[in-house]
């Protein structure tokens, strides 16, 4: 690649980002495989976006299904799977049935599919909007940066959550309402991240040069401050999706997300939370599929951050 | 931020005092304006003290100056020594019924003046057990009353203990350190059942719960939509499913245990391909959009608020196309909403009865004095049962509800659902173990071949003065104590005599004359007379009265029943 790039390209500035960056990935990449752990998260990650995407072959029943009638069933029927021991005359539920007799399984590959779209939906929404913030706020400086960075203060100084619910109160309960607060509040944290990026290679020589080029604003901003300050925003991001879908889980879990008959994981968790002990497959397999999915952005959130950031990694391995 | 605290902490307390010193001066008001009542009150006190004496006896008597006030209660005197009559406001033939309920229970004059107006803890009754000790929050012990005028207690020893985990309660069965236990969890059912040593009873369920609609809102201001919604969820599918055992499928709004309930047709049979046609008809062919709102208690009637939701969004949709969003709405603002009209869509609400009588049922939600919680009245069925509420005789009275019945099933202010119940176990040996359908167990039937029976409930007892108290485990201890005029059958829900012999009523039911059982004696000696039973009802009654005090003093049950205090102090 670079050595087409090379002859055709006359701007050395240019060149010397686009080399740099691209060994950059390469190293980030090298180092990203060698962490076990960063793997399998990818791995479950990998696994988990496959079944939301096919979920309607892999579930054996309609989500929405209500059983009674259609089979020999019972509200909130234990497991029964057909190779550990479960007759074979019964219909195979591998993980039960749930309060209103329907599959429970089925809803859990369901789940998959809404829990990541709120994550990478909301992470989405609050990187642009923050990057856009905290560019704005690094590159001006002066007032500009102190009024954008005291509104993401006084956002930062509410628990998340609290934030979160008080703005779905205003707009009330639903999953995209649950989605645009949970986005807002998360707007701050990459705010902050991306103005720090900014402030640091602003003063850099490649952007001076490309300044005394004559280039403008918008220019040398979005052209060149920001593509080489979106490393830790990766990071960022990566770890925002798996705090997005436990917000998610949580204001579901609160009855402000997701609305029934909605298969969302937090909000079936909470309606069968009462029924922990004498049906505990109902709040026992959502809250794993939700474990599971944090744990794995966490843990590909963590390597990213290691391999991007080179002295971190040296310390952490 | 410390100064904002304090100034608001000082508003409070001035905003207090504020309250505090317009409350004053209103009570000496009312005071004034009511001298009859206390006047009355003077003369008895040496008479009671010599209630053996028949001829000395001087009969109290207690009158409001008019109707004023609000209250359907007029006068309460004590004809003779064994005669009490009441006077009425208005006609109630349902008097008989709310006049049996425990927080009417008579104690002696003598001791509701010694202790102030408040026996939390020492009631004084004619019942067949007398308190023997209250060990707070362990147990509370009864023993057996030789002077009992009704048949003697089986059990000399009574003993009542308390659980909340409906687990812990049957273990306790179990292991037989109880003879009986209310309210096993639905799920051990099938367990109790299963075990020879034990016996499940069910519990008559005297409740309903149905889907309300606000018939101010489109598209439920048609009754044809409201009847093809009617015939479109399939009711026993929820009963079977999310109900325990016990529960019945509503066939009519008001439970078949009261008298006259069950006159008329059955509700509409579950029949969706007649629904879409009627849906149709109404030009909704396609379906239509609408909000089912409900609150996330846990009720008799609606064990299960969540997933029965849930089924009927999903029923509406698979039968009408009708697709239903779920609203859930704090307890007290979804009942305010519901009562002013506000709702505008569904709702899953339910009934409890107060006391065994239609009026509490039907008059409450569709009569003349009913809120806007259906919206609009619907005039034939409020002018219908106006005229049943004035006829006495439940034969006279059953035609008029039949029509009342049919008139609710043509408008369809609301769909009833289900009867839900519950259910009380025993141990297979005890005698005559029962359920009530108001909760009133009553224990002095029940024995177990031993001195001592022990009932295990789901909570302590409140306090044992049930006049004012609410609470169903209170009540079933008071009832093992105190008793009233009249009482309910034993698990059931007829009246019959008690501390009265017999009753009548004159002609427009505006007169109640009482007849007293003779020679009835309380726990402590004392003679049982007329003046007993008018100072146990008028401190309730009166709102300024000195003994109106109580546990909190709001005596909630009269209020409910009979209407505003007497003398109630202005808001």
């Amino acid at each position: 690649m670079s050595p087409e790039k090379k002859t055709t390209v006359a701007n050395l500035d240019a060149e010397g980002i686009t080399l740099e960056s691209v060994s950059l990935w390469q190293t980030t990449w090298r180092r990203l495989f060698k962490r076990k752990s960063s793997m399998v998260g990818l791995a479950i990650i990998l696994i988990m976006i496959f079944i939301a995407l096919t979920a309607q072959w892999l579930a054996p029943y309609d989500p929405y299904q209500v059983l009674i009638g259609k089979e020999e069933v019972k509200m909130r029927q234990a497991p029964c799977i057909h190779l550990l021991g479960c007759p074979a005359d019964q219909p195979q539920h591998i993980m039960g049935l749930d309060g209103n007799v329907r599959d429970q399984f089925s809803r859990l590959l369901y789940g998959t599919r809404l829990s990541l779209l709120v994550g990478f939906s909301t992470v989405t929404l609050a990187i642009v909007i923050g990057t856009v913030l905290g560019a704005i706020s690094g590159y001006f400086g002066g007032w500009v940066d102190t009024i954008i960075m005291r509104l993401m203060d006084v956002l930062l100084a509410f628990p998340s959550l609290l934030l979160a619910i008080a703005i779905v109160t205003v707009l009330g309960p639903g999953l995209i309402n649950a989605l645009l607060a949970i986005g807002i509040v998360s707007i701050p944290a990459y705010a902050r991240v991306v103005r720090a990026s900014v402030l640091s290679v602003r003063e850099m020589d490649f952007v001076s040069a490309t300044r005394a080029l004559g280039g403008n604003t918008y220019e040398i901003l979005f052209g060149r401050i920001l593509p080489n300050a979106l490393t830790p925003l990766i990071v960022q991001g990566t770890l925002g999706i798996a705090t997005a879908i436990l917000d998610a889980a949580a204001l579901s879990f609160l009855g402000l997300g997701a609305q029934p008959p909605t298969p969302e994981w937090g909000a079936m968790l909470g309606s069968e939370r009462n029924q922990v002990f004498t049906a505990p497959h109902l709040v026992f397999y959502p809250g794993l599929a939700i474990m599971i999915v944090v744990l794995s952005f966490n843990l590909l959130g963590d390597g990213l951050r290691d391999a991007l950031d080179p002295r971190l990694a040296h310390a952490s391995s | 931020m410390k100064r904002n605290f304090f100034v608001l902490l000082s508003v409070f307390v001035l905003a207090s005092m504020l309250l505090a010193a317009c409350g004053a001066p209103a009570a000496p008001a009312t005071e004034v304006a009511e001298p009859v009542a206390p006047a009355a009150e003077e003369p008895a006190a040496p008479a009671a003290e010599e209630p053996a004496a028949m001829p000395e006896f001087v009969a109290d008597k207690y009158e409001a100056p008019d109707c004023e006030y609000g209250g359907i209660i007029k006068s309460i005197e004590a004809v003779d020594a064994y005669t009490v009559k009441f006077t009425l406001c208005a006609a109630d033939p349902a008097f008989p019924s709310k006049i049996a309920f425990s927080s009417f229970a008579v104690q002696p004059k003598e001791h509701l003046e010694a202790t102030g107006g408040s026996p939390l803890e020492n009631p004084v009754g004619t019942g067949p057990y007398q308190v023997a000790e209250w060990k707070r929050g362990e147990e509370l012990i009864f023993k057996a009353y030789d002077g009992y005028w009704g048949e003697k207690a089986k059990a000399t020893t009574l003993v009542f203990r308390w659980q909340s985990e409906a687990a812990a309660r049957l273990l306790e069965l179990q292991s037989g350190t109880v003879d009986g236990i209310d309210n096993p969890g639905p799920d051990d059912f099938a367990v109790i059942e299963g075990d020879a040593n034990l016996a499940l009873i069910n519990r008559p369920a005297l409740n309903v719960f149905y889907v309300g609609f606000t018939n101010t809102f489109a598209p439920f201001d048609n009754e044809l939509v409201r009847q093809a919604i009617a015939m479109s969820i399939d009711r026993s599918r929820i009963v079977d499913n999310f109900y325990p055992a016990g529960s019945e499928v509503a066939s009519h709004f008001s439970p078949c245990a009261i008298p006259g309930a069950c006159e008329g047709e059955d509700w509409y049979a579950f029949d969706p391909a007649k629904g879409k046609e009627l849906l149709a008809e109404a030009g909704f062919a396609d379906g239509f959009a609408t909000k089912l709102f409900y609150r996330d208690v846990v009720r008799g009637y609606l064990p299960q608020p969540g997933v029965v939701a849930q089924d009927i969004q999903a029923q509406l949709k698979e039968n009408l196309n009708i697709d239903v969003t779920i609203e859930v709405q704090e307890s007290g603002t979804f009942l305010d909403n519901a009562d002013s009209g506000a709702l505008d869509g569904m709702y899953l609400l339910g009934w409890g009865a107060d006391y065994p009588d239609m009026t509490n049922f039907v008059d409450y939600h569709f009569g003349a004095g009913s809120s806007k919680q259906f919206g609009n009245k619907f005039d034939d069925i409020v002018v219908t049962l106006k005229d049943a509420a004035s006829l006495a005789m439940d034969s006279d009275r059953a035609p008029l509800y039949a029509k009342a019945n049919d008139l609710i099933k043509q408008h369809v202010p609301m769909i009833p659902v289900a009867h839900g119940g519950s259910a009380v176990a025993f141990k297979a040996t005890v005698e005559d173990g029962h359920a009530s359908p108001l909760g009133n167990e009553y224990f002095a039937v029940m024995g177990n071949g031993g001195d001592t029976f022990v009932w295990m409930q789901n909570a302590e007892p409140i306090s044992l003065y049930c006049a004012d108290e609410t609470d169903g485990e209170s009540l079933r201890a008071c009832e093992q104590v105190t008793e009233s005029l009249l009482r309910y059958e034993v698990g059931g829900t007829a009246v019959e005599p008690a501390l009265a012999e017999s009753y009548e009523a004159n002609t427009d039911l505006t007169e109640w004359t009482f007849q007293l059982r003779q020679g009835v004696t309380f726990h402590d000696g004392s003679a049982f007379d007329a003046n007993d039973v008018v100072a146990s009802l008028v401190l309730q009654w009166d709102a300024t009265h000195p003994l109106h005090k109580g546990n909190t003093g709001a005596f909630s049950y009269w209020s409910g029943l009979f209407g505003p205090f007497l003398n109630a102090p202005a808001e």
